[in-house]
């Protein structure tokens, strides 16, 4: 379904979806968030500051909560999210295409029932980027495109006064016929400025992974460089790269206790840092990855090495979020680019 | 598998046993279900054990897979959870998720001679193979075990190990003399190579602290074993059990999926991020 929508229409179009909770990028303090929608949007962001996974991996969720009185069994609460339909406007490409990465991880194996029931009721209506919104935008260099519609449901398009607006999935259509008469179908003059667009989009300059192609052997070769480490000295652990990134998904489960005595408390899921240092130990204090270069290396390794044996495809999708978000300049395109150009 | 893998199931404490005190201490707990049946496993598998309010940790069935009634762990107390699994009573009830990761091809072994090296607490996921290899007697040659722990005091299942000797050749070691100890003194992996096992038809597992695991199969290697003889256990925090929290992995693989049993001729090209 391909059709035309007046830019100034757009909230209308936004107001039609009553059957969905729809957020948007929204500024806010200088941040660019997604925000449920209250009145107009402007699809006029760069990217966002934190990619959309948290709309079917929240930062923390529930599993189940636990109740214990004193010499009897806990009795055990299932807590299973209940979300209504979400439409995400204005999703950049290279988040579009974390939602299938993200998908795998959680169906690989044993099918997770919390990202799951969150998941199938979002849809991502996506903003094709007629320019890199980043300088550190590597997106062509992973596969990836300006343009790729992998992972969205709706791809809009801007074009001037009007958007371009192609739905990619059932979700899709559901979300466009639900304004049915708001749109137009393209002229033949739209089809053609659409390829234009597209084609100038796709033909601007980003920074590049040389060797992606290669990245999986290089690595699994270099996995003793000493450029590792060398590489990973300024690292101070923060974590800010995989909290913003796209794709990682390591996760930690605990138990929050709100009353000791009767038990009370809830068994939490929280996102986790492969950067922390308390990661991997052991409760023995033993640590496999006991130093900054050993995890820079698996936060390397598991995208562009790690994931692509076990999936075929890089599990970077060349936001450059954790390039633009580090503090300390630690750049995933020139550390693969060092690693893989090296001959040792 | 259930709906919810996350979601535990009831499991009641039906023994505890004091297996070693002092620093290292170690428990035995023999946990059966609340309602229904626990899940069936195979030998070298895991499950994640809950004390509700404390949290979760992976750890060894120890029980071999032909017992339906019970499941058994042998829990060092070292962490958190291990910590609070210490203080339990019998009657108490734990949450329990399983089974987790591959397990020991004991199948393929049938008519083989088998050789379990373990130390310290390292005897405990080894000690399902070793129960079923025994209750299985006739499909196996000779049954040889060594088992070492660092003073006569950290030495686990000892009733059971003697009991083992009607069937199963056993030697115990410890790393420094004692008085009245008649085993071997010296470390686990010396201790192998005083009894110079023959690699003819046979099968080595072993489990224990990394250090020792590297020095067993470098004694086993020079005794003849080849490395696709030779299988051993690792560990790796987890926190799913289903490979998805992201913290096991050994190059590629989660160790809560793909492991913990691994022959030496796999691991050996794995990086030894464990």
């Amino acid at each position: 379904m391909e059709k035309i929508l007046e830019k100034k229409r757009i909230d209308d179009w936004i107001k039609a979806l009553s059957d969905w909770e729809v957020h948007a990028p929204a500024l806010q303090d200088g941040i660019w968030t997604y925000q449920p929608v209250s009145g107009a949007i402007r699809l006029d962001h760069p990217n966002t500051n934190q990619s959309p996974k948290g709309f079917a991996f929240p930062q923390r969720e529930i599993f189940f909560s636990f109740e214990q009185i004193k010499g009897e069994p806990p009795k055990l609460k299932q807590v299973l999210p209940k979300t209504p339909q979400h439409a995400v406007f204005g999703v950049r490409p290279c988040d579009g295409r974390g939602v299938p990465r993200m998908d795998k991880v959680f169906n690989d194996h044993v099918e997770d029932p919390y990202y799951n029931a969150r998941r199938k009721n979002v849809a991502y209506v996506g903003l094709a980027c007629n320019k890199p919104p980043s300088p550190n935008c590597f997106c062509l260099s992973v596969g990836g495109s300006p343009v790729s519609t992998d992972g969205l449901d709706v791809q809009l398009t801007d074009m001037g006064d009007r958007y371009f607006v192609k739905a990619i999935t059932e979700a899709g259509k559901a979300l466009m016929k639900a304004a049915d008469g708001m749109f137009s179908d393209p002229s033949a003059a739209e089809q053609k400025q659409l390829k234009q667009v597209h084609a100038e989009a796709v033909a601007h300059p980003q920074r590049k992974v040389n060797d992606p192609d290669g990245a999986p052997a290089k690595l699994k070769a270099n996995f003793n460089s000493p450029l590792w480490e060398e590489m990973a000295r300024a690292c101070i652990g923060c974590g800010i790269c995989t909290f913003l990134c796209p794709t990682c998904h390591c996760f930690d489960i605990n138990d929050e206790v709100q009353n000791k005595a009767p038990l009370k408390g809830q068994r939490v899921r929280t996102w986790d840092n492969c950067q922390f240092p308390d990661f991997t130990m052991h409760s023995s204090g033993h640590n496999p990855r006991e130093n900054t270069g050993a995890r820079l290396r698996q936060r390397v390794n598991h995208k562009f090495q790690y994931f692509h044996e076990n999936f075929g495809m890089h599990q970077c999708t060349g936001c450059g979020r954790c390039i633009t978000g580090c503090p300390v300049g630690i750049d995933i395109v020139t550390v693969v680019n060092k690693v893989t150009e090296h001959a040792g | 598998m259930p709906d919810n893998i996350y979601l535990p199931q009831l499991a009641r404490v039906a023994y505890i046993k004091d297996e070693v005190y002092g620093e290292r201490a170690i428990k035995t707990f023999r946990v059966e279900p609340v309602d229904g049946k626990l899940f069936d496993h195979e030998c070298g598998q895991c499950a994640m054990l809950s004390i509700f309010g404390r949290g979760e940790s992976m750890i060894s069935i120890a029980s071999s897979p032909l017992i339906r009634e019970y499941k058994q762990f042998s829990i060092m107390k070292v962490g958190r959870v291990s910590s609070a699994f210490h203080e339990l009573e019998v009657g108490d009830v734990i949450g329990i998720r399983g089974p987790y990761g591959n397990s020991f091809p004991v199948d393929d072994w049938r008519g083989k001679n088998l050789y379990f090296i373990g130390g310290g607490c390292g005897l405990a996921p080894i000690w399902p193979v070793i129960t079923t290899a025994v209750a299985q007697r006739d499909y196996f040659k000779n049954i040889t075990v060594f088992y070492g722990g660092r003073t006569s005091r950290d030495i686990m299942y000892r009733t059971e190990l003697e009991k083992l000797r009607d069937s199963v050749d056993v030697h115990l070691s410890i790393d420094k003399a004692e008085e009245g100890w008649e085993g071997y003194c010296g470390f686990v992996p010396a201790a192998v190579m005083d009894k110079d096992p023959n690699p003819g038809n046979a099968i080595a597992i072993t489990c224990g602290p990394p250090i020792m695991i590297k020095f067993v199969i470098q004694n086993l290697n020079k005794l003849g074993f080849k490395d696709e003889q030779i299988y051993t256990t690792i560990e790796n925090k987890m926190k799913c059990g289903i490979g998805k929290c992201g913290r096991c992995n050994v190059g590629k693989d989660y160790v809560c999926v793909k492991g913990p049993v691994y022959s030496w001729a796999e691991l050996k090209h794995l990086p030894e991020e464990y």
